[in-house]
């Protein structure tokens, strides 16, 4: 039986129809650029993270670069974030000036409340808690830590459209929120596609300028800023992906609890001691023998992936930063024991038992 | 009569063949630097004559990614002009380097004899903007650049297919930045845009820079952008790119068409001179006229979309006042601005409705 890691073009079939009669809809308007389907999908976001401004951007990557700057963080200032994560967290801190700071994880792969703090210094200027897999940071204790420093917080949320927190969805909790709308994502285009959101007026107002060239009208530039536009195209693909999005997160969900209901007890299954949705863009387990595991289910068709392999901090790009091996031992620990099982809302029940089995059979042959 | 300055509703009277690509993209799930993507940086490479073509996400990301590429930021100074769209200066902005203007002249270009004053010895660039499509003088931009050792990154977001004697927009300098803007000569269906380069290594740079500075899926070489063409784009891309030569021949054919018959109201008229080594694609078709705003407003209460590009050039809009200057700076840029008209020169506008332009230009200054 053949597993995929990820199935897009499902996604898509299921919904052909009513995406291309969308696209042509936009066609025949005639208007590809910040107008109504973007308009829709930004109300679609707002109503769905119960937040007060949201913003179309041009990718993921864009909003958190733009956060960076709507929050005047530049050179000379440091921005604490976790190791452990797609590397638009740690790149939007350091092109912008600022030096990322790595705090290490704890046992739930998230970064860690208390080596935040220790990370703190008179430079630090905000937080930015990655909400990985989908599974949320601990928002609360983050929060109080950055009132009590007086620190901004950016949430990555790229992983995490439907996760919440204590009733509150990601990204609506810090200063500013930043989603991913890539094609792998829960909620995706057919293509780059990102969200900015706040509940902060002054912000939306610089979000607004930064994302259009500076641009209060037509012919009054405020300040110097970005070409970062979600396209109407996208928002309208987006808007009839939108309708799915709570079956998708259902169906995700019900894989995460079959998973952990199957699986032997060698397997570390995902944390979930935070209070909320974890809206399960992964399923990330942790092992011992991971790369053979890995092998093992790669000889049955069965696709699964590593999120990541070399932590931020050991990557070429971040040598100039200083860190070295053994500097931050969680993180370093879990990159050679998380893998990802497929999880995505196409996989049947029967995909699902053929993978749990196929994980207990290989740990049953290591004698564990 | 109604003439409009947007034709995209028109222009794909007949987009099944597009719509049919765009349902197996969706249904391949291609989309991030997919095939449709490379192809489409192949004849565009092929089109403008270089040896690469990078996709990116708009022309202001070109322009951007330009600079970064050539390791242009903090403490460099870069001269471009102030009479242009504000992804020029925007670009330049962002990028940490400090903008330093030079005027325009007549053709609404960079004065090239204004440069060697405008050089410090923290300028690292020259930024020609072939505005509205009208081909900058290359040869003095690049004979400065050579004696002084700067780049050159060429602003070729409105020119696509103009040339300065015999050599195309975009292939002249270090690198080109193109838009693929809804509104451009060769538009997509949203944001676009592409850089062209001769240097292999400049190319390299750029796909590191457009691409989260990933060597391999595991490895970031430096900390970078995401700023990549998306393949669905691409797909409208290669259907309009054969179109692109007879796009240019109508807007060249409008163009003269409108410079002729305003030849008789040479008064009230200024039309920018023409040379023959200097080929102009006519993004936009501008005009200095007296009377500017009173004709600006005739002309759309006649149905007749006219625009100004633009009424306050960049050096006197607020985002520039960290730059320190002042009205008087630049005369020739500041005056244009007052006089300056752009009416509907795209190629898909009909024989009557460019009469009755004509028409209604002469009326209002009867």
């Amino acid at each position: 039986m053949k597993v995929p890691y990820v199935d897009i073009a499902e996604q898509f079939f299921e919904i052909e129809d009513q995406v291309m009669l969308a696209i042509q809809k936009v066609l025949s308007s005639g208007k590809y650029i910040l107008s109504e389907q973007v308009s829709l999908f930004e109300k679609n976001f707002r109503e769905f993270c119960q937040c007060k401004y949201s913003f179309g951007v041009a990718n993921g990557t864009d909003a958190l670069i733009i956060a960076m700057k709507a929050l005047e963080i530049q050179r000379g200032d440091e921005v604490i974030t976790p190791a452990n994560s797609w590397v638009s967290s740690t790149s939007s801190i350091a092109i912008c000036g600022a030096t990322p700071v790595f705090a290490d994880i704890g046992n739930d792969l998230q970064i860690s409340v208390q080596e935040i703090e220790k990370k703190i210094t008179s430079k630090t200027k905000a937080i930015m808690p990655v909400h990985l897999a989908g599974k949320m940071a601990n928002m609360k204790a983050i929060m109080a830590l950055a009132e009590k420093h007086h620190l901004f917080v950016i949430e990555d949320a790229a992983q995490a459209v439907g996760a919440s927190y204590e009733g509150q969805a990601a990204g609506t909790i810090g200063d500013i929120g930043c989603f991913s709308l890539h094609p792998l994502k829960n909620l995706n285009a057919a293509g780059d596609a990102g969200v900015i959101t706040t509940n902060n007026k002054a912000l939306a107002q610089k979000i607004t300028l930064l994302r259009q060239h500076g641009l209060a009208s037509r012919n009054d530039i405020q300040q110097w800023g970005y070409n970062s536009r979600l396209d109407e195209i996208q928002a309208a693909i987006l808007n009839c992906k939108f309708v799915g999005l709570p079956e998708v997160l259902e169906k995700r969900h019900a894989n995460a609890e079959l998973y952990r209901s199957l699986l032997c007890s060698e397997v570390v299954l995902p944390d979930k001691s935070i209070v909320g949705h974890d809206a399960n863009h992964l399923f990330v387990i942790q092992c011992k023998y991971r790369d053979e595991l890995k092998e093992y289910l790669k000889t049955y068709d069965i696709s699964s992936a590593i999120h990541y392999e070399v932590p931020i901090h050991l990557q070429p790009a971040a040598h100039y930063l200083g860190y070295k091996p053994g500097d931050l031992p969680e993180t370093e620990l879990s990159a050679l024991r998380i893998l990802s099982l497929p999880i995505h809302q196409h996989l049947t029940k029967a995909q699902i038992l053929f993978v749990a089995e196929k994980v207990n059979e290989f740990f049953k042959m290591k004698g564990l | 009569m109604k003439v409009g300055y947007s034709y995209l509703a028109k222009q794909f009277a007949d987009p099944d063949v597009i719509l049919a690509d765009i349902k197996a993209l969706v249904l391949s799930g291609d989309f991030t630097l997919g095939k449709a993507t490379v192809e489409f940086e192949d004849k565009f490479a092929k089109l403008i004559g270089c040896n690469y073509a990078i996709g990116v996400n708009s022309g202001t990301d070109a322009l951007f990614l330009s600079l970064k590429a050539l390791g242009i930021g903090v403490g460099d100074e870069v001269i471009t002009t102030t009479n242009t769209f504000v992804a020029t200066v925007g670009a330049i902005e962002t990028s940490g380097a400090r903008t330093v203007f030079v005027d325009c002249n007549d053709k609404y270009v960079m004065d090239t004899s204004q440069l060697e004053s405008a050089i410090t010895d923290k300028t690292k660039a020259i930024m020609p903007v072939h505005y509205a499509g009208q081909p900058v003088n290359m040869k003095e931009v690049m004979a400065v650049a050579k004696k002084y050792n700067l780049e050159v990154i060429e602003d070729a977001c409105c020119a696509i297919g103009a040339s300065f004697d015999n050599q195309n927009c975009g292939t002249i300098g270090a690198t080109g930045a193109f838009s693929l803007h809804p509104l451009k000569n060769l538009n997509v269906w949203g944001d676009g845009g592409v850089i062209t380069t001769n240097s292999k290594e400049i190319r390299d740079k750029l796909h590191l820079l457009r691409n989260h500075g990933m060597v391999d899926r595991d490895h970031y070489a430096e900390y970078a952008y995401n700023s990549r063409l998306d393949s669905l784009q691409a797909i409208v891309g290669n259907h309009l790119i054969s179109d692109v030569e007879w796009i240019t021949q109508q807007r060249i054919k409008h163009a003269q068409t409108l410079d002729l018959a305003f030849k008789g109201l040479s008064q009230v008229i200024t039309i920018p001179p023409k040379a023959v080594n200097e080929k102009c694609v006519y993004h936009m078709y501008m005009l200095l006229v007296e009377n500017r705003d009173a004709l600006n407003e005739y002309l759309k209460s006649k149905g007749i979309s006219s625009k100004i590009h633009y009424p306050i050039p960049l050096h006197l809009q607020q985002a520039s006042q960290h730059l320190g200057y002042k009205l008087g700076d630049f005369p020739v840029a500041e005056s244009q601005a007052k006089n300056i008209i752009t009416l509907p020169v795209h190629q898909h506008l009909t024989a009557d409705e460019i009469n009755y332009m004509i028409e209604t230009v002469n009326e209002f200054y009867l």
